[in-house]
């Protein structure tokens, strides 16, 4: 188990940059999660951890040592691959135990360290099987196993889930917690999928463009989005944001949005009257009420039953929302409703920078 | 009828015997056109060119052509011209094959690596593959001879020949000449293939191998070849089948000689039949190498199954 230090690392494939300057100090122990779109630059960090891809700049410490100049054999992390990368040719012990063997490991402990590893992971019954006997989330808890029974520095998850159906990737999502739990090893993990960061990580790190946007708690990322990116990133339904014009009127601050439409916001130390703003609204966040009680109103678009609750579509003159409500609602498209956005739940955004307004 | 059966099920009654029988046939005669043609352009000229072996048939002798029974087995038994070309077949293609393959190997694992220009070294590495099999032999045979050719010069330079002679004369060395030849020209064959099998090992199963601690040869040993083991399996078999029958180079570069040194299974056939025109004992001579080449692709087939299967 050891730290993980990334200090000011640059990549860039000849003249094209890919990472610009990341930092990000990785405590021993700790579950990170890099999230971000395709081409984010997420896998290529993991990979430069891993020493799969060169460093073009900076320095990347593992327990303290440099590692820049190290091949990935001498780093002493595992990894989890998106294919699995199991070695088709050989049984699922020779899979686990293969780097074992490479290291001259004793067999009788080898033996041993494969059957706990096995067991803990529900294989005892593969080990003989070759993986193309096996079903995907069998091959996943393989490639996690050929990880553990190493005891590396860290591990590193390369969107170890994509490849799997919906249930089972829960399942192994849950499965993922446990064991980091357990082993309490130094982990991160690369993903797209925003519920995977927010229910696997300590801290999340949102990236775009090759340029880290936020480090937080999950909490942090989704109560505090520090732009507009990480506030759209994170969420599902994806948060409302509405285009508007602060307005300053004394000590009061609201929004207009379109024309005329006024949203009273929580005091802000920062900007100016007239300045282009964009505000964000989490659906859970907009309370709609079919009673119209003197708030603005606008009419249902669409009802999305989910279930666990209800999206519904709403229009307003200028601007559309999205409510989420745990009633199971199911309003005739056209009913009038009244909604309120209300002022502390409002993130606010310079429309220019895309920058959180500090409050 | 007052009452109409579903379209199937009449159609099922209504089949009188004749026309089951034709239900039946049809089949075969939608195959009919290629199995006759395979019959007439393969299967027969097999037979009778099998039958030949149990003929005496000479050109020169217009009185031949008598049924002899197993007369030329009885002879090839002790013919010491064809024993002799049995073992330079064994040493020509055991040659020729290994170094095919060894070099076909090393080729094909550069050219998966990426450098720039790597398009046109592919494309010109795969050239003698498209050069005609007589023109190569041709130039190889030029290239030994010491008047014209540098080889033998080169050589003689290097220490491995005492004097720039013609190793093609020389009854000890003869053979190497067509084996180069033959190595040259069938290089790019496992160069293609074993290259196309390179190119579908999934690059993160090397990854997972050298972050699990495995170097450059472990990876080799231990992931390339395993998957590389069928191709492997599946062109040395051919290639072994190819190059065992393969004269052509033969015939062109020392036409069997010096002193028969070179004379291999399939040149002794050719020269049998077409220099001294003795079709009958060439067929016997064929009819061997058929049955020996047929045995061995057996064997070699049972072999992969039981790879595949483990």
């Amino acid at each position: 188990m050891a730290s993980i230090e990334i200090q000011g690392v640059g990549k860039s494939y000849g003249a094209m940059p890919v990472l610009h300057h990341v930092d990000l100090s990785i405590q021993d122990g700790e579950f990170v999660v890099l999230i971000g779109p395709s081409g984010c630059g997420k896998s290529t960090l993991l990979r430069m951890i891993a020493g799969l891809e060169g460093i073009t700049s900076g320095a990347i410490r593992i327990g303290g040592q440099v590692v820049n100049e190290l091949a990935p054999k001498d780093r002493d992390i595992a990894m989890v691959f998106q294919s699995y990368a199991l070695y088709p040719h050989m049984t699922v012990r020779d899979n686990m135990s293969y780097s074992l063997r490479l290291r001259g490991t004793p067999v009788e402990r080898m033996t041993s360290v494969v059957s706990a590893a096995a067991s803990k992971l529900g294989l005892d019954a593969l080990l003989d099987r070759k993986p193309r006997t096996l079903s995907g989330g069998q091959r996943q808890r393989v490639a996690m196993g050929r990880s553990i029974v190493r005891q590396p520095k860290a591990f590193l998850f390369d969107e170890p889930l994509s490849n799997l159906d919906a249930r089972l990737r829960e399942q192994m999502r849950v499965e993922i917690k446990k064991l980091h739990r357990e082993l309490g090893t130094t982990s991160i993990y690369v993903t797209h999928d925003q519920v995977e960061a927010m229910t696997l990580a300590d801290r999340i790190v949102a990236m775009n463009g090759g340029v880290i946007q936020q480090v937080g708690t999950p909490l942090d990322l989704y109560e505090r989005p520090t732009n507009l990116f990480v506030a759209g990133f994170i969420g599902s339904p994806a948060i409302n944001i509405l285009e508007g014009r602060l307005r300053c009127d004394g000590e009061r601050r609201s929004v207009e949005i379109g024309s005329g439409e006024r949203i009273s916001t929580a005091p802000l130390a920062h900007g100016h009257d007239g300045q282009d703003v964009r505000v964000g609204i989490r659906p859970e966040d907009v309370q709609i009420s079919p009673k119209a009680d003197g708030g603005p109103t606008a009419h249902v678009e669409l009802v999305e039953p989910m279930g666990l609750g209800t999206i519904v579509h709403i229009r307003a003159t200028h601007h559309a929302l999205k409510a989420f409500v745990l009633e199971r609602v199911d309003y005739p498209v056209g009913t009038s409703i009244s909604y309120e956005l209300p002022a502390s739940k409002l993130h606010i955004f310079d429309a220019m920078t895309g920058q959180r307004f500090p409050e | 009828m007052t009452t109409v059966p579903l379209y199937e099920e009449s159609a099922h009654r209504k089949h009188t015997p004749w026309r089951r029988i034709m239900l039946a046939v049809e089949p075969y005669i939608y195959i009919a056109p290629s199995v006759l043609l395979i019959t007439m352009i393969m299967l027969v000229p097999l037979v009778i060119g099998l039958s030949y072996a149990f003929r005496d048939i000479q050109l020169i002798n217009p009185f031949s052509g008598g049924f002899i029974g197993l007369e030329h087995f009885r002879t090839l038994w002790t013919d010491a011209a064809f024993w002799h070309s049995m073992k330079n077949t064994l040493v020509w293609t055991f040659a020729s094959v290994v170094l095919q393959f060894a070099f076909g190997l090393v080729l094909a694992l550069l050219l998966n690596n990426p450098f720039p220009g790597r398009g046109i070294v592919q494309a010109l590495v795969f050239l003698p593959w498209a050069v005609p099999t007589f023109l190569s032999g041709l130039n190889w045979a030029w290239l030994f001879n010491p008047v014209v050719g540098p080889l033998p010069h080169w050589m003689a330079a290097l220490g491995i020949l005492s004097a720039p002679e013609n190793i093609l004369s020389d009854p000890s060395l003869a053979m190497w000449g067509p084996i180069a030849a033959n190595v040259w020209w069938g290089i790019p064959f496992f160069a293609i293939t074993l290259l196309a099998a390179l190119q579908s090992i999934p690059q993160d199963i090397y990854e997972a191998a050298s972050i699990d601690g495995a170097g450059p040869w472990r990876r080799f040993t231990d992931i390339t070849l395993p998957f590389l083991a069928p191709t492997i399996a599946i062109t040395v078999l051919l290639r072994t089948v190819w190059i065992a029958n393969f004269a052509d180079l033969i015939i062109v570069m020392t036409n069997g000689g010096p002193a028969d040194q070179t004379q291999i299974v399939s040149s002794y056939i050719f020269t049998q039949a077409f220099r001294r025109l003795d079709f009958g004992y060439a067929s016997a001579v064929a009819m061997v190498l058929l049955i020996l080449l047929l045995a061995y692709s057996f064997v070699i087939i049972l072999l992969r199954q039981a790879m595949l299967k483990r």
